[in-house]
């Protein structure tokens, strides 16, 4: 118990996050109130032909992110890793927090989303999107399940059997909702680039990798670097795993690319050309490739136990990260549907892609969302104990 | 009421809620992964369609003004139902420019109403035609992404997505619709495939060649396009 106080005394860094927070919601709260007075017509970049845009990358962002948090919380009750018990109680409220971040995102991006009951009263059950909605629907049910259990006082065995089933149902729900998003881009006939089985892999992989970096950077945050020695190995294990999962991607960015490219022709080929020499190379080449693969790998091979890189190549990875969501999502709607010939009413740029810029209110609502996940996440760890006790 | 109850009959509810309503079973275009496209049209009590003679076309966009005028479709240039495209002119001093009017293609194999999560589009089993519920469109604009013809967009007057209707209400009240009533040249001919009887049967009948747009969608159109010429 001293011990707890001790590093509960310690945890002073929540302060300044949830004041962050705070202004981050200022400054979104004022772009939301402006949405619902304007509308989103007046209000967002998108467009007819990329109706798709910032809020729905920002969107994807969290919420893969949470279920990727999911997954190794789902590896330590019920997978039996051992490593990952020590921060129990994090991984389930993070994976919430960000969870409800993201859906600020969605609810504000989607046109009508009283709507939304439509898709409980009036499934289509074919739809990928309606399944995107059940997952995750069943996924925010299924943490929060999870947090009352490890938040009760008594921990009984039956309660730790419940939590390894939960832990389980989270993970694998969570790897289904997440392969399911890929799927709502994929069953898009008219949008080549989304296709196959590429994204539904690439998001799995790429979300557990930033959970790890998240848990990773948020531990170090909140210890203020001076960790016990059981936490920094549950910290050192998940940055051999964010390792991995970058290993994965690279292989996955490889093959996509080249496949892509080796045609020579096609939307596909528009896309990954749009990546790598077109509007989004700059994104593509500093965002994905320097920040969301290389610099946090040669972080994460030269860290030999160092949890100050792992937090590093963690925070870096998250950076990097958004721009692949982003990229991965405008540049499948880059192609237009038909030449941009002068009458076609389709204005594109010189090499034939359609334009997107995000405007001015999508960046405040995008704001909201981070400032959602700052001031509650650091208000749970201000006012609640997210020290997992030992079993 | 104590609690057990109420927790008992929320938990009822919820889950009564989650059961698929009988509106689930009403539309039966229910998307069969084993079928093919190359399977064929489906039959249609009435197959409506409209051919396009794109040479007859003059570029008078007077089919865009009509179609704006009857449905209310905002004046923004990028909000349209039917807009005519300028495609060709062979050099500057060609006198001959070609016009390739688009709508919605109200596809038999239509990939906007396999990915709407509320059944907000679906496509009338009497006639083919794709519709939008507005009262059911919750905007995430799905479709419009899955529509190889960008024939969507979204209204925000109405918080729906918005598209081509054959005129439908139009067609009940027995008149034609309002893109083929406005075009002078005849290049917009609208009718029923089913009657062999119709103008448009008898156009598919003799017609040398006709074709539909990206064919290679898989989406079976039932907007055609010819040439007099």
């Amino acid at each position: 118990m001293s011990e707890n106080t001790e590093t509960r005394s310690a945890m002073m860094p929540a302060l300044p996050f949830i004041v962050l927070g705070l202004l981050l919601c200022i400054a979104g709260g004022y772009g939301v109130i402006s949405v619902f007075v304007k509308g989103h017509e007046e209000s967002y970049g998108v467009t007819r032909m990329i109706p798709w845009g910032l809020l729905i990358a920002t969107y994807a962002y969290f919420v893969i992110i949470s279920t990727g948090i999911a997954f190794i919380g789902g590896l330590a009750h019920a997978f039996g890793f051992k490593q990952y018990e020590p921060i129990g109680r994090r991984i389930v409220v993070l994976a919430t927090i960000v969870l409800l971040a993201g859906f600020t995102q969605i609810l504000m991006e989607v046109g009508s989303p009283v709507k939304m009951l439509h898709m409980m009263l009036t499934p289509n059950m074919s739809a990928p999107i309606f399944w995107m909605g059940t997952f995750y629907g069943i996924e925010l049910g299924i943490l929060a399940v999870e947090l009352f259990l490890v938040f009760k006082p008594t921990q009984t065995e039956k309660s730790r059997k419940l939590a390894a089933v939960a832990g389980f149902l989270a993970l694998l729900v969570g790897v289904l909702a997440t392969s399911n998003l890929g799927y709502v881009f994929g069953s898009l006939s008219a949008r080549q680039w989304f296709q196959g089985i590429y994204f539904p892999i690439f998001l799995v992989v790429s979300g557990v990798t930033a959970g790890a970096g998240l848990l990773i950077l948020v531990h170090y945050v909140m210890y203020k670097g001076r960790l016990t020695e059981e936490v920094s190995k549950s910290l050192v294990s998940l940055g051999r795993l964010m390792g991995g999962g970058i290993g994965v991607m690279m292989l996955l960015y490889l093959w996509k690319l080249l496949s892509s490219l080796f045609i020579g022709g096609g939307d596909a080929y528009t896309a990954a050309v749009a990546l790598v020499k077109g509007p989004l190379a700059l994104n593509f080449w500093v965002g994905e490739m320097l920040l969301a693969v290389l610099i946090p790998l040669i972080l994460i091979v030269t860290a030999r136990g160092n949890v100050g890189r792992y937090a590093l190549a963690g925070f870096i990875y998250l950076i990097g990260l958004f721009f692949t969501r982003y990229d991965f999502i405008v540049a499948g709607q880059l192609p237009p549907m038909r030449g941009g010939f002068f009458g076609a009413g389709v204005v594109t740029d010189f090499v034939g892609m359609r334009l997107y810029s995000p405007s001015a209110t999508e960046w405040l609502v995008y704001l909201f969302g981070f400032g959602v996940f700052f001031l509650l996440y650091f208000s749970a760890e201000k006012f609640f104990n997210l020290e997992t006790k030992h079993h | 009421m104590n609690r057990r109850y109420f927790v008992k009959g929320l938990g009822t509810i919820t889950l009564y809620s989650f059961l698929p309503m009988p509106a689930v079973f009403d539309n039966k275009y229910e998307w069969d992964p084993f079928e093919t496209t190359t399977s064929g049209k489906p039959e249609k009590k009435h197959n409506y369609a409209m051919i396009i003679v794109q040479d007859r076309c003059i570029g008078c966009k007077a089919c865009e003004v009509a179609c704006k005028a009857a449905w209310n479709v905002p004046k923004d240039p990028e909000l349209y139902r039917t807009k005519v495209l300028y495609t060709a002119r062979a050099q500057s001093y060609s006198s001959k420019m070609t016009w390739l009017p688009v709508l919605c293609n109200q596809c038999d194999n239509a990939p906007c109403v396999k990915v709407c999560p509320t059944r907000a589009s679906f496509k009338r089993e009497e006639d083919g035609i794709v519709l939008i519920r507005q009262d059911k469109c919750m905007g995430c604009k799905t479709c419009m992404l899955a529509c190889p013809y960008d024939a969507r967009y979204y209204n925000e007057n109405i918080h729906s997505v918005d598209k081509c209707t054959f005129c439908l209400p139009r067609l009940k009240e027995g008149k034609t619709t309002a893109c083929v009533e406005s075009c002078y040249k005849n290049a917009r001919i609208f009718g029923d495939l089913a009657g062999p009887e119709s103008e448009v049967s008898k156009i598919m009948k003799e017609a040398v060649a006709y074709h539909t747009l990206k064919p290679e969608e898989g989406t079976l159109c039932n907007v055609y396009y010819t040439q007099d010429v």
